[in-house]
């Protein structure tokens, strides 16, 4: 965001935020420091990737209180500066004696159980470490102030929840630099300490996280192949010709850009191939050239033709049965570049930089851009299970009708109730899901175990396989009990299992489940979002009656006498109670 | 080019949310609305980022009026020939 200044961002701030419809997304910010610069800066940088963020402040050196004020935001950052602990403890602390001190961090870490306990229903936290960066200049020999402040930031580290995010501020004060991070003009009368390219640095940082949260998080790296993946050009060099490998000085840049993708496919981002080549050569240089690192089974799926970029991001969106903003492109093109930031601006672009040994760094940086929280088992298998589906999109049009082709399939549900190590994921289906999502309800962890005591509520998540493989956990249904009514809180599905009819053969089984437990009605709502609307009709489809239309979401019921059950009879449903 | 004045009034536009039209050149914080001490941090940090000067410590809380503003940054910018 450097590229812009502060009053620009103010500008185009105002405007985004006039356009902008939809849920408001608030995200608290709790300080003994003034950071008001934030608010533009963030609202603007996450308006503009769709986000609806609206920011409000605490009050200055109010923490405490305030995370239990705020605990109903969508997100809390925590900008906790060590030296404002107490007035004046950056210069204090070094003649302070020592039970003092110790009072001090048992004081504040008390503090910081408390905040993150106050905290822990917010869906996003951001908490910044505490550092002395700014105000230490010895470098061989910690004084009282850094010891005070790496004692808080262990013990933080040791108490923060999975879904709450330690900022690392180290790091950032490292890649703006020192002198550029501060601006003390305005810091003993206003105790404002960070200069406004601080503050940038910091939302470019932190908006990974802000996307993973609203279910926008970036999952595919689409790379060109020719100067991207190796050196050269395949059409022109041959095999022999292109640089990848110890013999010259750009095939070992090229070499470790392999070893960083290689690294990512361990992160569980997926890797595509989008070029203009021709299809047999790339498929033989992957298939088995001795220098190449990354090899056909790295990579979820390939577009390799003479087709237009744009053209092809999109059929990989469509085959992967992933959303364009999930994917980040990289080409050494200006010309691709630019065509797809025009066409599809939710892409983000990288251009491989002109200075080559720059471009490891480059990709290194990137790699947050694919933050997402929680790892579960499904995330270490994603290139297997994107590539079958990959390949079962490509089988489709094989079958003259989808009902045959669905029948090919083997299709099995396996249903898991009230299970508690599905508890993680159950949660990140929650968080992530926003296509077949009824109505879109975030839940943490901690919510789902919640659920899962408490004997008023039935949560079934439920895995799906067919012949090709395992989906693993892909969909969720959370009922409130109340006497003979069932209230479905939650129905939720992965995009990977959609048009299999998956939903009403699940549906059905939820409904035979629900009456075997003496339930005699069901109410179940649509809340609308700009991404569910596949969902719309699915109720009415299945015979449940809608009350008229008020506000902002639909309400359904049935007695469970008049439910009709489907006749689909080509996919298996087993279950554990 | 825009010229000077107009440009710090688009930067005081921007802060104080108003239509940079209306800003006079004795504009101050008794008669901007919005004009309050944060904001006023606001407006001196985006004249620097703007003008990519930095203002000396004591010229900040001086910088209270259009003139004022465009005075001191004649003395910041490089002069022209």
């Amino acid at each position: 965001m450097n590229e812009l200044k502060y009053t620009e961002i103010l500008t185009k701030n105002r405007e985004l935020g006039k356009s902008l419809t939809g849920p408001v997304y608030q995200i608290a910010v709790l300080s003994n420091i003034v950071v008001n610069q934030l608010s533009d800066i963030l609202e603007f940088e996450l308006r503009r990737q769709g986000i609806n963020a609206k920011v409000v402040f605490g009050e200055y050196n109010n923490i405490v209180q305030d995370s239990s004020r705020f605990k109903d935001s969508n997100a809390v950052i925590l900008f906790w500066e060590a030296a404002n602990l107490t007035e004046g403890l950056q210069s204090q602390a070094e003649s302070m004696d020592a039970s003092s001190l110790s009072a001090l961090i048992e004081h504040t870490q008390n503090e910081i159980e408390l905040v993150l306990n106050n905290l822990q229903h917010v869906p996003l936290v951001l908490f910044n470490t505490f550092s002395s960066l700014l105000f230490t200049a010895n470098e061989l020999k910690d004084g009282k102030f850094s010891l005070l402040s790496k004692k808080l930031k262990s013990n933080m580290a040791d108490r923060i929840a999975s879904h709450q995010l330690p900022i690392d501020l180290d790091k950032i004060i490292a890649k703006v630099g020192l002198g550029a991070s501060t601006d003390f003009r305005q810091y003993q009368s206003s105790k404002a300490l960070y200069s406004i390219e601080f503050l940038k640095t910091y939302v470019d940082t932190v908006t990974p996280a802000f996307r993973a949260v609203t279910g926008m998080g970036r999952k595919v790296l689409v790379l060109d192949c020719d100067n991207t993946l190796w050196g050269g050009i395949l059409g022109e060099d041959g095999e022999n010709g292109i640089q990848i490998g110890d013999g010259t000085r750009s095939g070992k840049v090229f070499r470790e850009i392999q070893h960083i993708l290689r690294g990512f496919l361990k992160q569980g981002i997926l890797l595509a191939l989008c070029s203009k080549n021709n299809p047999e050569d790339v498929n033989h240089i992957l298939s088995g050239h001795s220098d190449m690192v990354l090899t056909d089974s790295d990579i979820v799926a390939k577009k390799v033709n003479w087709n237009d970029k744009v053209t092809n991001l999109r059929e990989l969106a469509n085959e992967l049965n992933l959303g364009l903003e999930s994917f980040v492109f990289i080409d050494d093109s200006q010309f691709e570049i630019g065509l797809v930031e025009k066409e599809l601006p939710q892409v983000k672009c990288i251009k491989v930089p002109e200075v080559l040994s720059n471009y490891p760094e480059v990709l290194r940086s990137l790699e947050r851009e694919f933050f997402s929280f929680n790892r579960t088992a499904e995330d270490a298998d994603k290139t297997k299970m994107y590539q079958q589906e990959w390949k079962r999109n490509s089988e489709s049009t094989k079958f003259t009708s989808t009902e045959d082709y669905l029948r090919s399939l083997n299709l099995q549900i396996n249903v898991q109730w009230n299970e508690a190590v599905l508890t993680p994921r159950a949660a990140q289906l929650t968080q992530k899901t926003n296509q077949f999502n009824f109505t879109t309800k975030r839940y943490t962890e901690g919510d789902i175990q919640r659920m899962i005591n408490d004997k008023n509520y039935l949560v079934a998540s439920f895995s799906v396989n067919d012949k090709y493989g395992d989906y693993g956990i892909t969909g969720l249904l959370i009922s409130k009990l109340n006497g003979s009514m069932a209230n479905i809180d939650t129905f939720l599905m992965s995009c990977r299992v959609i048009g299999r009819n998956i939903e009403i053969v699940f549906f059905d089984y939820v409904i035979e489940k629900l009456k075997s437990v003496g339930i005699k009605d069901i109410e179940s709502e649509y809340i609308p979002t700009a991404k569910n609307q596949q969902v719309a009709t699915f109720y009415s489809s299945r015979g449940l009656n809608a009350d008229p239309e008020k506000g902002k979401k639909f309400v359904y019921r049935i007695n469970l006498k008049d439910y009709k059950f489907s006749d689909i009879n080509y996919i298996g449903i087993a279950h554990n109670g | 080019m825009v010229n000077l004045n107009e440009r710090i009034k688009n930067v005081m536009g921007a802060v104080f949310e108003i239509d940079p039209k209306m800003i006079t050149d004795t504009a101050s914080p008794g008669d901007v609305e919005k004009w309050d001490s944060l904001r006023h941090m606001n407006l001196v940090l985006a004249l620097e980022d703007e003008f990519k000067v930095r203002f000396p410590d004591e010229v900040t809380e001086n910088l209270i009026s259009l003139k004022l503003i465009e005075l001191s940054l004649n003395e910041l910018l490089p002069k022209k020939d």
